[in-house]
Formats: structure tokens, C-alpha cells, sequence
């Protein structure tokens, strides 16, 4: 025990104190984040910038339309510096006010200037220069505001009084967005799907990553000839259980520290994102009982153990970095043909593909904890899917242990799959 | 409690092509040092490796200190240091040896004691420099070398067993591991080790045991061995004239089974039986002037040679070195 102790004791720390695991620690959160920030700060573009506040007002109307429509491009804003600045000129007088506003814009004192006149009361035209006229949600908004003000003056004419007016137009409108396919509805809501993928690309990434540097691990272990020292100390599958225990930790403090930091991040993503002029996001994290985060947590050290045991093998058996890349590609086509999956799954949870992949011990540690993120998944079917990748670890663990220990005392040729068969049956 | 360190019975290792060791009985008596000779291939390593119960035999016992070689605490008093050498070459050095150590059982805080004592011993901590702070792989190769031997004895094994110690050591590591393995040998411990040097198992060794092809040739203390299979040669060194007479006393078959000719050297193998007086009288009445007249024994390389067979033996393989 003090040995298994001593064997997991060098994996982790030598690991967790090296720059790669440094680096790669702070970097996940600052990836994570930016996953959800960027399509925030990318659909923000489609909608209005707090640009169009900076902008003139030039009113030739008279009436005073142009302070209304001041009021109605600011929204609820009363706050004088998000507010347009509204000029009222005489229609004589428009050409120079223009020119003064032209001027402006080119200074960069403002972004752009409205011309509102008499056609504009009969709802005819409007104009707008700037230097955001290419912005179609900036524009939307204005022309949406000048709309606005027009059906108010309108209605002020029919003898509606102003707060009745304001109740008539005020439209708060939550426009909330659902997919339906052939096989019902998708799944329930972005939020989820996001955390869906989000917890997929973590297990299929902490797999490869984990699973390869085991690989490289023994490997070196191997050509170094450090394993024979320690396999006259200590026998092989203490050797074997010390190293996937001693990495899976390491993946396990990264993916913790990983979700810890980028829920906080999220949690914080108000200022970020301001930072980034993007208005604030609303969503909500689906809420993870403990008892699934207890399935998660199992679902990865099951599949961890699955593949990073015959990742432990098939370092074994050859004898070079280039060799370990070949041989290891089956099991690489094994967990990328998994997460070609990902997405199907997560538009079809339901569907058979989703089914059959959560029971299948070399998919299931990936799908099964995307489906749980977005739907209910019936409890017989859950325990079904973690009793066979539990057997699946137990065979996996019993087929590596033997390659294994036969191995790494090999030297010379890449053994053919027929030599490695014959190993398992050596009696050792 | 048995006087055998290592006492192996009828042990046989089959892989499938090949059979590695077949029916080796071997015994090691304790606080000796013992050398495991034999070609490449001969079986050498295999037998190492079941020694230590890396690989176990498919048939036969193996018992070390007298008890099981799988026994746990048995492990914990061996000492090995293989073939090819490498250690973690990202590891800091007192970090590798800390680790090895606690595998054979040593306790933290006194790991790190010994690891200073060790490291100060060998001169790799110094005032200037220590460097047991460096990572394996900023340290030169006969540093590295080094730090292994401090690895394979960290533990204070009472069995040390290394693997042809002497490949790619340079010459001042060479002698520190001759010296290190003439103080444990003073200090009671038993020493195994491998090789194909046939002269530096000739000097360090009490016992040695010559394995070909899987099978032990032939086993026991070298004075013993040296008695028993070599024949007695006799050098003859010769002065001046006088050659003629000579001649006719090497080609006389009753006397002489045959006679290595030098021009004026002579090692001369007799007719068993024959008796070297015989000789001696006979050249001195040739009227030779004698220089040198001396009984000599064959040295382990020519036993060696002469057991298992020039084919026995693998390219590049000279026995010196």
C-alpha cells in the first residue's frame, strides 16, 4: 500500500508541478469563458451598440417630435449622456445645421445625425448619416424609434392622452427561441445544450490529453529502463494501478480547478463582458444536484480508467514516441468517432443512436453524462449504462495489466496484434 | 536460516520460440560475490529478472534468503541495477532517488538522509554545487551513472545483483563500482552479477556459474573451476640457440597433447597423466638455456572458450575488455 502510495505520489505531483499543467490549468477557464463570451459578444453585434446615444437630433418639424424621439432611441435610458441630442432648427436653416453636424461626425464628437422634417410627420421619409449606417441593428433600432414616435404623435391627434399612449406602445416583448424536430422538441433550451457540449468536450479532452500522456509515461518508464527498477520493487499492476490513479488525479484537480474558475468567471461575466460592450447575457446554469455530479464524477473515472489502461498498454508495447502514435490510433479512432457523436446526440437525445451510444462502454463515459445535461434519463437506463462500463473497466483493466507486464520488458520490433495476443496468455 | 542468498532449483523459462532457461539449479552462497557468466542471449538476464520476480519461471523454485522470491519483504532487500541504465530524466535527482528508495521500503526522512550521505560520498553534492537540485537530464553521463548505483543501494540491500555492470561505464566508474562491490563484499552483503567479461569476473568473483544457450555449463568457486576444467599448461620461455632438441620434445605425443609455438614462447599443454618433471629434465638435457619454466592456470576466458565453443559465442564478443 505504501508503495501503490509512493508510485501515485510521483505521477501526481511530478505532473501537477510541471509548466504544461500550469499553463494548461489557466488556460481552460480563459477558454471556457471565451466560448460562451464570444457568441455573446458575436450576437451583440446584431444588436443595437450603445452608439446610436451619441447621436443628433437635427428637428425640423416644430412640433417637437424630436425630443420624443430622443426619448424613444434612449428606451427606458434617462440618463443624460445615453439621451441623443436633439436640435430644433427651421426648415430654412437645415442645409447649414447639417453641414455643422456632418462636421461633427467627421471630428468623432458624434456618431451620426438624424433629419427629421414634415415628411417625416406624414410618415413619409427620414434620414439618417453616420458612421454606423452600416450597422443594420443600429439603423433597425433608429427607424424602429422614429416608427414609434410617429404612431405616438398620431395617436396624440385621435385624442389618446400620453399615458395611455405609453401603455399602448410599450411592447416588452421576450422573444424566446425553441427547435423542433421530426422527434419532438430538441432539448430544453441553449443554456442546457451549451452545458451539454460543454461537459462533453471536457470528458472527450481530458480523455485524449490524460490518456496520451499515461501512453508517453510508460513509454518513457520503458525505454529508460526505469521500469525494471521499479518492477523489482514493487509488481506490475501495483505499477499500473499507481499510474492511472496518480494521472487521474491530476485530470481530475485540472478539471476541478477548471469548473470552479469558469463558474466564477460566468458568475462575474457582467463586467467582462461590459468590458467587451456586450450587453450582459442572460442565462442560468442548469442546476446539477449532487447526486449528478456524483453520476458525472463516476461516468469519468470509469472512462478515464477504461482508456487510460489501454493507453498504459499500448505504451507498453512499442518502443518509440512515432511507434505509440500508430499503435494508440485505434484507440484515438475509438473516442473521436465518440465525439463526431456529440452533436446528433445533443439535438436527438432520445433517439436510438443516443441510446445504443450510452450503453456501448467505449462511447458511453462521453454521451451519457451529455444526455443527463439536457434531459431526464430513466434510472434503469443510467445504472444499465454504468454497470457495463463498469465490466468494460474490469476487462479493460485486466487485458492492459496483462499486456503490460509482458511489455515492457520487450524490447526490440513493434509487436504484431497475434504476438499480443499470445501475451495475455503468458502466465507472466 | 539457509547459508544460500539466492538457492534456484530446476528452473526452466519457456517463451514461444525459444526456451530462455532450462532446468538451472544455482546457488549463491551468502557474502560472496558471484558472477553470472555467459554469451548474449545465453540466458543471463532472464534468470536475473526471475531472481528479482519480475517474470516467474514456468517451473521450478527460487528462494532467496530462504523464502519465496515473491515474498514482499524479499524485494525489500534486493538491489538491482539493469543493463541498459535511464532514469526520469525530468525528475530532479534527490526526487528520483526518494522515490526509489520508498519503493524498497525506506521511510521519507531517512531516504533524504541517506540520499545527502550518498550524494557527498560520490562528490555530486559539493559546497559549490549540489547536484542533487539538477534535474537527471542536466547531469552528465557518468553523473547519471552515478546517481543509479546510489539508486540500487540507497536501501542498504543485503543482495545487490547488477546486470553486466560494466557496459558503458567509463574508467573512473568502472573503478568506483569495483571498489563499491569489494566493500560490500566486506561488509557481508552478497553481490550477483552478469557479464561477458570474462577478466573482470576472473578478478572480483569467489563463485561463478557459466550459462549457454539456457543451460548451465558448468558452476562453482573459480580456484575450483579453474582445478577442475582447466588443463594444466606449462609456459616455456628459451634463450639463445639450442632451438633444434626442442622439436623433438613437442612433437613427442606421449608427452606433449599439444604445443602453442611462439619461436622462442611455448605454452604446451601435456598428455593427461604426463608428468611437467618430465618435461623439464628432457629440455634441459636438449641443452636449451631455460628462462622461464612455469606451471600455468588457464584463465576463465580460455574455460570459457573451451566449454561453450567458439559457436557459443556471439560476434563482438572477445572476453577481454
Amino acid at each position: 500500500m505504501a508503495k501503490l502510495w509512493a508510485i501515485i505520489k510521483r505521477e501526481y505531483l511530478e505532473r501537477v508541478r510541471s509548466k504544461w499543467f500550469v499553463i494548461a490549468t489557466l488556460f481552460g477557464p480563459i477558454f471556457f469563458s471565451a466560448i460562451i463570451i464570444v457568441p455573446a459578444w458575436l450576437s451583440s453585434r446584431s444588436k443595437a451598440t450603445s452608439d446610436i446615444y451619441n447621436t443628433t437630433i437635427l428637428d425640423a418639424t416644430g412640433n417637437g417630435f424630436g425630443h420624443r424621439l430622443a426619448v424613444n432611441i434612449a428606451g427606458d435610458s434617462t440618463v443624460p449622456g445615453r439621451m441623443p441630442e436633439v436640435r430644433v432648427v427651421a426648415p430654412s436653416l437645415l442645409t447649414p445645421a447639417e453641414s455643422t453636424a456632418t462636421h461633427e461626425v467627421m471630428d468623432k464628437e458624434k456618431t451620426g445625425y438624424v433629419v427629421v422634417d414634415q415628411q417625416t410627420l406624414a410618415g413619409e421619409s427620414a434620414r439618417y448619416a453616420g458612421r454606423n449606417a452600416t450597422s443594420i441593428a443600429d439603423m433597425a433600432q433608429i427607424k424602429s424609434a422614429i416608427r414609434e414616435t410617429i404612431l405616438a404623435s398620431r395617436l396624440e391627434k385621435v385624442g389618446l392622452d400620453n399615458s395611455r399612449m405609453k401603455e399602448i406602445t410599450f411592447i416588452p416583448l421576450d422573444f424566446s427561441t425553441e427547435r423542433i424536430t421530426e422527434k419532438g422538441r430538441a432539448g430544453s433550451g441553449i443554456a442546457s445544450v451549451m452545458f451539454g457540449f460543454a461537459i462533453g468536450f471536457l470528458l472527450y479532452a481530458s480523455i485524449v490529453i490524460y490518456g496520451q500522456t499515461i501512453m508517453s509515461g510508460v513509454l518513457e518508464e520503458k525505454t529508460t529502463r526505469v521500469a525494471e527498477v521499479v518492477m523489482s520493487s514493487v509488481p506490475t499492476d501495483t505499477l499500473l494501478a499507481g499510474k492511472v490513479l496518480g494521472v487521474g488525479a491530476v485530470g481530475l484537480t485540472q478539471q476541478i480547478i477548471w469548473i470552479v474558475t469558469t463558474y466564477v468567471l460566468l458568475q462575474l461575466r457582467a463586467p467582462i463582458m461590459a468590458k467587451f460592450g456586450a450587453p450582459s447575457m442572460s442565462f442560468t446554469l442548469p442546476d446539477i444536484s449532487l447526486g449528478a455530479g456524483l453520476i458525472f464524477l463516476m461516468f469519468f473515472l470509469f472512462g478515464f480508467i477504461f482508456y487510460s489502461s489501454l493507453f498504459a498498454a499500448v505504451g507498453s508495447s512499442v518502443n518509440s514516441e512515432s511507434e505509440a502514435r500508430q499503435a494508440a490510433s485505434p484507440l484515438m479512432i475509438m473516442i473521436i468517432s465518440t465525439a463526431v457523436f456529440i452533436q446528433p446526440v445533443l439535438l436527438n437525445p432520445t433517439g436510438t443512436t443516443a441510446r445504443v451510444l450510452s450503453l456501448v462502454p467505449f462511447s458511453s463515459p462521453i454521451i451519457m453524462p451529455i444526455r443527463m445535461a439536457v434531459i431526464g434519463i430513466p434510472p434503469l437506463e443510467l445504472t444499465a449504462s454504468l454497470g457495463l462500463l463498469a465490466i468494460g473497466c474490469v476487462a479493460a483493466l485486466w487485458l492492459a495489466s496483462r499486456i503490460y507486464r509482458v511489455g515492457l520488458l520487450m524490447y526490440g520490433k513493434r509487436p504484431s496484434l497475434r504476438e499480443m495476443a499470445r501475451w495475455v496468455s503468458y502466465s507472466r | 536460516m539457509t547459508e544460500y542468498a539466492i538457492d534456484i532449483v530446476n528452473v526452466t523459462k519457456r517463451y514461444a520460440e525459444h526456451t530462455a532457461v532450462r532446468d538451472l539449479t544455482l546457488r549463491v552462497p551468502k557474502g560472496s560475490v558471484y558472477g553470472l557468466l555467459g554469451p548474449n542471449g545465453a540466458g543471463k538476464t532472464t534468470t536475473i529478472r526471475m531472481i528479482l520476480n519480475i517474470i516467474a519461471p514456468d517451473s521450478g523454485t527460487i528462494h532467496i534468503f530462504g523464502r519465496p522470491s515473491s515474498d514482499a519483504k524479499v524485494t525489500e532487500r534486493m538491489g538491482y541495477l539493469p543493463e541498459e541504465r535511464g532514469l526520469y530524466r525530468k525528475m530532479q535527482v534527490k526526487r528520483v532517488l526518494k522515490f526509489l528508495a520508498e519503493l524498497k521500503g525506506v521511510k521519507g526522512s531517512e531516504a533524504e538522509r541517506r540520499i545527502d550521505e550518498w550524494l557527498e560520498r560520490l562528490s555530486l553534492k559539493t559546497p559549490e554545487k549540489d547536484w542533487g537540485l539538477s534535474k537527471v537530464d542536466e547531469l552528465s553521463r557518468g553523473m547519471q551513472q552515478k546517481v543509479q548505483f546510489i539508486g540500487t543501494l540507497l536501501h542498504d540491500p543485503d543482495l545487490v545483483i547488477l546486470d553486466e555492470p560494466f557496459s558503458g561505464l567509463d574508467p573512473i566508474n568502472a573503478q568506483a563500482l569495483k571498489d563499491t562491490v569489494v566493500e560490500l563484499k566486506k561488509r557481508g552483503k552478497t553481490v550477483i552479477f552478469s557479464t561477458h567479461l570474462m577478466d573482470n569476473a576472473e578478478r572480483l568473483c569467489d563463485s561463478v556459474c557459466i550459462i549457454a544457450r539456457g543451460e548451465k555449463v558448468l558452476d562453482g568457486t573459480v580456484t575450483g573451476v579453474k582445478e577442475e576444467h582447466g588443463q594444466r599448461n606449462i609456459a616455456l620461455a628459451l634463450e639463445g640457440d639450442g632451438m633444434h632438441g626442442i622439436a623433438s620434445i613437442l612433437g613427442d605425443h606421449s608427452l606433449v597433447k599439444r604445443a602453442d609455438d611462439s619461436n622462442r614462447f611455448f605454452e604446451i599443454e601435456l598428455v593427461p597423466g604426463a608428468d611437467p618433471q618430465t618435461l623439464l629434465r628432457r629440455v634441459v638435457e636438449s641443452g636449451a638455456s631455460i628462462q622461464r619454466f612455469e606451471m600455468i592456470q588457464p584463465s576463465l576466458h580460455e574455460i570459457f572458450l573451451k566449454k561453450v565453443g567458439a559457436t557459443g559465442i556471439e560476434e563482438g564478443m572477445t572476453g577481454h575488455g
